[in-house]
């Protein structure tokens, strides 16, 4: 007796409940076309698993082999390996997800998954595209319409214009206006192309001839627009959620200030320089715009905050975002689960007052790229994977041992989650699991981590959009960590077994143990004797 | 048994007295004793017990493209570059660093040929971009190694070529 009324002591029911799901028609989703690769096509793939839906796969020809292929259940070619020829052919995966009989499809982040034609056309074809409505895509896809929505839901943003400039002279007067520094942006932008920092009007109307012919070549549309420059900015985004009955909510905040090249490298929940009365008044303006826009679905709007707290409007992200993994976490809900149950027509299963936030979580995105050498891509077969694992590490993978890194797409190969009461600790368990983690074949990232993860700057949070820069000139890459005293023999005992036990070399060994089983393994790894070059 | 390695850019005289895949190693090092513990658990995994110290050392040989990379160890957060070879072909190769004759501009990695920045016969100085190879949607310059004139382009727009070929000769 005393057993329950201690149980019922703790079942409180919320100021204000959720919708009763019964209320609601619900659309029937029993198989999903995921339409993308790597590790978030693995992503989907496990969600589904979850939720008892059965899985396609599509795949170019390059990733016959990939782990998205080998566990679907029904997998299908689209064609050569260029996205172009692949999983950018949004009628062929359509026509794929019909003939395959699939309700939904996903388009996870990247590809297809922010263009409002092809949302339009599955919805038309009656299969449920799991993200916003392509009304919604495009008012908040283009940057230049997305600060038109912000201002008409009174967010604050960074002064500059709200059109595309027609020409150098236009972004000219822009710029008076506002004062330099200036940022040009392609309206259409992504991932850093089409942007150009201008300190000085006499260098405006070539950076923006550049920008705009930069922006044409990667997105088709040559339209750009200027903003001011803020200095040494935060780059921190709110996930909203929202079902489509009406309901919206916001999931807290993310810090993706670590950049290189205006590509993100860590990104971390909850920001250490958001206190609550922040992230309420960012919640809020979030939510003000996804609702003004008629949103539903996952989705991320991006800002920028000033060393006084003071946040500006970025841009909308209308899809899942790479480093949602640390709002799950820290939240304790399932972003992927919920995007599924929120295109089956169900509203959402919680309200605002529900949303808290426990612990911190840091993700780092592991690509095939080498820090030694300009960070240039190092695609080529994995001969080596070990994976880390242990209390609080997530690692959400796509590749394995034996698999060869196209040279056709996105480096990312996997991203290391770590979840921990606070954010110290989710930093030594970081730490713990890079030492644990081995990728071998290709050149990795990995030690780059290990050097952000030890500097003290980033130990204090002290981190904006310029940091990594700074740190990468400040301390160029070369060893990754300094030796122990008297460890230096120790890999100079493991190369000499390792070469000793070679076949060529292990009949001359002295006391040599008799041919068994690691024999016949070192003859496989055994690259040669003579094979050995001289690095290039 | 002797060896000789060149360990994270040191050469370094090894003669193994004793040694089996999983037991007990005597080893001396530029003549210096040390005893090991090896057990290797799996391909190019070892573990190895040295004075009751622990240590996960993994191999990391690039097996598809042997002619463009360098073998590495990895232990606890240190990727350590080695090779082996024979003590004549080690120091031959210290030396050849900084010499003169040919040199071969090789892929660094598998891509496409974007662009070729020089035409045959040209002159180029050291670090100045001969083409642009394109891989995982990234476009990145290869230059050239030292000065001289470009005596051989052996690709065009548009080819693709894999880790190790050669793209350019250099005199």
């Amino acid at each position: 007796m005393l057993c329950w009324a201690t149980r019922r002591a703790f079942l409180t029911l919320p100021s204000q409940a959720a919708a009763d799901p019964r209320r609601y028609t619900l659309y029937f989703v029993r198989k999903v076309l995921i339409a993308n690769r790597g590790e978030i096509a693995l992503r989907i793939l496990r969600a589904c698993r979850e939720l008892d839906i059965a899985t396609v796969a599509v795949f170019s020809d390059a990733d016959r082999a990939a782990l998205h292929v080998l566990e679907a259940d029904e997998a299908y070619r689209l064609g050569p390996a260029p996205a172009s020829e692949s999983y950018l052919r949004g009628s062929l995966i359509l026509d794929i997800a019909q003939r395959a009989g699939a309700d939904a499809i996903h388009p996870g982040y990247g590809f297809l998954s922010e263009n409002a034609d092809f949302a339009q056309a599955c919805n038309e074809s009656g299969i449920k595209f799991i993200g916003p409505p392509a009304s919604a895509m495009r008012a908040l896809g283009s940057k230049t319409n997305a600060r038109q929505a912000a201002d008409e839901a009174g967010l604050p943003r960074t002064p500059g214009c709200v059109h595309g400039l027609a020409s150098p002279e236009e972004a000219l007067s822009v710029a008076a206006g506002i004062g330099f520094p200036v940022m040009l942006k392609a309206a259409a932008g992504g991932g850093g192309k089409g942007m150009r920092a201008v300190s000085r009007p006499e260098d405006l109307p070539e950076a923006f001839v550049a920008a705009q012919s930069e922006a044409e070549r990667a997105f088709g549309s040559g339209e750009v627009y200027l903003e001011k420059l803020i200095e040494r900015p935060r780059h921190i985004e709110i996930q909203v959620l929202a079902d489509e009955h009406g309901h919206c909510v916001s999931l807290g905040e993310r810090e993706c200030s670590v950049q290189r090249r205006h590509q993100k490298v860590i990104e971390e929940a909850p920001s250490a320089v958001v206190d609550p009365d922040l992230r309420r008044r960012m919640g809020d303006a979030a939510v003000r715009l996804a609702l003004s826009a008629g949103y539903t679905n996952a989705g991320t709007v991006e800002f920028l905050v000033d060393d006084e707290q003071n946040f500006y409007f970025l841009e909308v992200n209308t899809r899942l975002q790479v480093e949602h993994p640390v709002t799950e976490l820290v939240t304790g809900y399932d972003l992927v689960h919920l995007q599924i149950r929120i295109a089956r027509g169900e509203p959402l299963p919680f309200t605002q007052q529900d949303v808290h936030l426990r612990g911190h979580a840091i993700e780092c995105r592991v690509y095939a790229e080498d820090p030694d050498d300009h960070f240039m891509p190092s695609p080529g077969r994995i001969t080596r994977l070990l994976q880390p694992g242990g209390p609080g590490i997530r690692e959400d993978c796509g590749v394995y041992e034996g698999w060869t890194v196209p040279i056709d797409y996105d480096p990312m190969l996997s991203k290391l989650i770590a979840f921990a009461p606070t954010r110290d600790m989710a930093i030594a368990r970081l730490q713990r699991a890079l030492g644990e983690y081995v990728i071998g074949g290709i050149r990795t990232n990995l030690g780059l981590f290990r050097r952000i993860l030890r500097d003290p700057d980033f130990r204090a949070a002290r981190i904006d959009t310029g940091y990594l820069d700074r740190l990468l000139i400040a301390n160029p890459p070369g060893h990754d960590a300094p030796l122990v005293n008297g460890a230096e023999h120790i890999p100079v005992v493991a190369a000499a077994v390792f070469e000793a036990t070679k076949p060529a070399a292990a009949a001359s060994l002295p006391a040599n143990g008799s041919a068994s089983t690691w024999k016949s393994t070192a003859r496989r790894e055994a690259t040669g004797g003579a094979s050995w070059k001289a690095r290039a | 048994m002797k060896l000789d390695l060149e360990i994270d850019g040191q050469l370094r005289h090894v003669e193994i007295l004793a040694g089996q895949a999983a037991g007990p190693w005597s080893i001396l090092i530029d003549g210096e004793p040390v005893e090991a513990d090896a057990c290797l658990v799996r391909p190019g995994v070892l573990s190895l017990l040295i004075a009751g110290q622990s240590h996960r050392i993994v191999l990391d040989a690039n097996l598809s493209h042997s002619t463009a990379t360098e073998a590495a160890l990895h232990h606890g957060q240190r990727r350590i570059p080695w090779q082996a070879g024979d003590p004549r072909s080690l120091r031959s190769r210290h030396r050849a660093a900084g010499a003169t004759g040919p040199v071969t501009l090789k892929a660094s990695m598998p891509g496409r040929v974007v662009r070729v920045l020089v035409d045959p016969g040209d002159t180029v100085t050291a670090h100045q971009g001969v083409l642009v190879l394109e891989a995982m949607k990234m476009q990145n310059e290869l230059k050239s190694p030292r000065e001289g004139r470009v005596t051989q382009l052996r690709v065009m727009p548009g080819d693709t070529v894999a880790a190790g070929d050669i793209l350019a000769i250099i005199e």
